[in-house]
């Protein structure tokens, strides 16, 4: 069980002349699953590069158990806190198992020796993403599906207490993102890892966050739990749709139906959108 | 099936650390051997002895001035530049994760050769000076380039077009600075041209020894953090890699290294950007390229010298025997980078 507690006060980042983020206030709940949410370009992988340092902020601060992370020392910060990013690269002709080693990265130094702890979070990385087979494959020759799954299986080689991902059900088919969500719940649930993850889905995110986050242009619109998150209201304020929000029967978590232009059989709907 | 999973893991990483200790091996055997070869066969043949006993520093007649006066420092010259080259051109191109983006590519080495032909020429430099005067040319052209290329974090296919366009610029200003000089011979000429280690003197190989200690060594104690860069900024950055920090140390090495080298044998064409690629044919991912690299620098300004030399019909400088090996590549390349955007 860990409580490292993480959270960002009056946050503002960007790049060389636009700032993305505007005093961003945000606390994750230690050991709970977090899922963010928000339109294209509002601004959430900037949010995670500058957790993980790649970007400066330039006002407010981000702060791990009380402590600014941009004054820890690198390697301890990534041995807490690992992040999987929206696009990785993998090195032309790379092996599976080669790929997931990297992740141990910060649990090593030019002079220390591979021991036989990294070979185990290696191989357990593997089988929890259920990779193993795929080992000695060379990445570039895996589906986008196969390729998901061993880029996940790297930031679990991380292990880190706590896991930021970057839309990492993109390229699943439906059942592999059930999968790597189904993952992350029975990881938080035994190691007690603390999730924050980037979806799209909103009805996949209301089903597995403990804690929901809508991000609007830079900043949060509105947190907590997906019940009170996920509404008609904010859908519409957030990603400029009309939806109808309902409980899913599976998961008693809400669940939005958009309303587009076309395609609706209920007249009613369709006075609401006009 | 957990077990033998992890055999795998435990096989692969094992295969992977061996045939990197092999390569390495290889390389500097093979180093080693041209080395070797270049000493005592060249105009006439000296028997591996004498040459031994002339390294020795023994008197020995006849071998003494072409082995220790003539052969010796041209060989040094040419694995420390080698080395040097190499080194400085995989980290570029590591660094930028584009095998064009390498400093003989984007000007750097230019602007290393423009600066001594200059402090040569026109300051009537000479020595260690010249190497310092190449190094901060060095250096302010990798930022002019980086600073004109640098859009939104992004560097891509427009830091090697601003950086062609510099070395051009740079290459017609030696060419300027070479017409100027009337005293100039064919054979100075050519070394800041395309790179030759004619008349190569020990004491040239001293500052070259210092860069790639001090520069080499800053390099290599950041070879895990440059590893990193290859899986993209955001993921080095969450592997817990200072990425703005490490890119500049990599740049400041890089610049020392081509710079020196520069300065002492010219731009000898292409080294910096073959070795790179050619490593990494051989590495694939088993380990860093740095050093194999090096390595695979120092094989090329040897043999490409001692073909250049010896095994051509006429002599010609090393520098033109690089270029005719890594032109056609460069052509290659664009056109691959061109159709799928390559890595290394
Ligand atoms: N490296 C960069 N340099 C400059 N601007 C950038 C850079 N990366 C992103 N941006 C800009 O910052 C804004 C926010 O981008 P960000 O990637 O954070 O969005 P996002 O919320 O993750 O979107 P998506 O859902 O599409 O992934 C966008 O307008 C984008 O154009
Ligand atoms: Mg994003």
């Amino acid at each position: 069980m860990t409580d490292h507690l993480l959270a960002a006060s009056g946050l503002s980042a960007g790049y060389k002349n636009i700032e993305i983020l505007h005093g961003l206030d945000l606390t994750v709940p230690p050991g709970k699953i977090t899922v963010i949410v928000g339109a294209n370009a509002c601004g959430k992988s900037t949010f995670l590069r500058t957790i993980s340092r790649l970007i400066a902020p330039t006002a407010g601060q981000v702060l791990l158990d009380g402590k600014s992370i941009h004054r820890m020392p690198s390697r301890d910060l990534a041995r807490t806190l690992g992040l999987l990013p929206q696009s990785p690269i993998a090195p032309e002709g790379i092996t599976v198992a080669d790929l997931v080693s990297r992740g141990r990265h910060p649990h090593q130094s030019l002079f220390s020796r591979w021991t036989r702890q990294d070979d185990e979070a290696v191989d357990s990385a593997l089988s929890a993403t259920k990779t193993s087979d795929l080992a000695e494959r060379p990445v570039d020759e895996l589906s986008g599906g196969q390729r998901q799954r061993v880029w996940i299986a790297m930031a679990l080689a991380q292990q880190t207490d706590i896991l930021l991902l970057d839309e990492p059900t993109t390229f699943l088919d439906i059942n592999h993102q059930i999968e790597v969500l189904d993952l992350l719940i029975d990881l938080n649930h035994t190691r007690g890892t603390t999730v924050v993850m980037v979806l799209h889905d909103l009805n996949l995110a209301a089903r597995y966050a403990d804690h929901l986050v809508a991000l609007a242009s830079g900043h949060v619109h509105i947190s907590g739990t997906p019940e009170a998150v996920l509404t008609e209201e904010t859908v519409r304020q957030v990603f400029g749709l009309e939806s109808r929000v309902i409980t899913d029967p599976i998961s008693g978590r809400p669940i939005m139906l958009p309303i587009g232009r076309h395609r609706i059989a209920n007249p009613q709907q369709q006075e609401k959108r006009a | 099936m957990q077990s033998a999973a992890i055999d795998v893991v435990i096989t692969n990483r094992r295969g992977r650390a061996r045939r990197y200790a092999v390569v390495l091996a290889v390389l500097l055997a093979l180093v080693a051997a041209i080395f070797a070869v270049t000493l005592s066969i060249g105009k006439t043949i000296t028997p591996p002895a004498e040459v031994l006993r002339v390294l020795l520093g023994e008197a020995v007649p006849g071998a003494d001035f072409s082995v220790g006066q003539l052969r010796l420092p041209r060989a040094v010259l040419s694995v420390l530049a080698g080395l040097c080259f190499g080194l400085g051109g995989v980290a570029f191109q590591v660094m930028l994760r584009n095998p064009l983006a390498s400093p003989d590519i984007i000007g750097i080495t230019s602007g290393a050769g423009a600066a001594a032909v200059f402090a040569i020429v026109v300051l009537s430099m000479s020595g260690p000076m010249v190497s310092v005067f190449a190094i901060v040319a060095g250096l302010g052209v990798a930022m002019l380039v980086y600073g004109l290329s640098f859009h939104n974090g992004v560097a891509g296919t427009r830091l090697i077009l601003v950086g062609i366009g510099v070395s051009a610029m740079l290459q017609s200003v030696i060419a300027y600075i070479l017409q100027s000089a009337p005293a100039w011979s064919l054979q100075e000429a050519m070394r800041w041209l395309t790179g030759s280690v004619n008349g190569a003197q020990l004491d040239q190989a001293l500052p070259l020894l210092l860069a790639l200690l001090v520069f080499g060594g800053l390099l290599v104690s950041r070879s895990r953090d440059l590893d990193a860069l290859r899986l993209g900024d955001d993921m080095a950055a969450a592997l817990g890699t200072r990425v703005a920090q490490t890119r500049m140390l990599v740049i400041i090495a890089a610049v020392g290294l081509i710079a020196s080298a520069t300065a002492a044998t010219g731009p000898i064409a292409f080294v910096a950007f073959l070795s790179g690629p050619i490593a990494g044919r051989i590495v694939k991912n088993d380990g860093s390229l740095l050093i194999p690299s090096a390595l695979t620098g120092a094989v090329l300004v040897l043999a490409a010298d001692y073909i250049g030399q010896h095994l051509l019909p006429g002599r010609y400088p090393v520098g033109v025997v690089t270029g005719a090996l890594g032109a056609p590549y460069l052509i290659y390349l664009i056109i691959r980078v061109n159709r799928i955007g390559g890595t290394l």
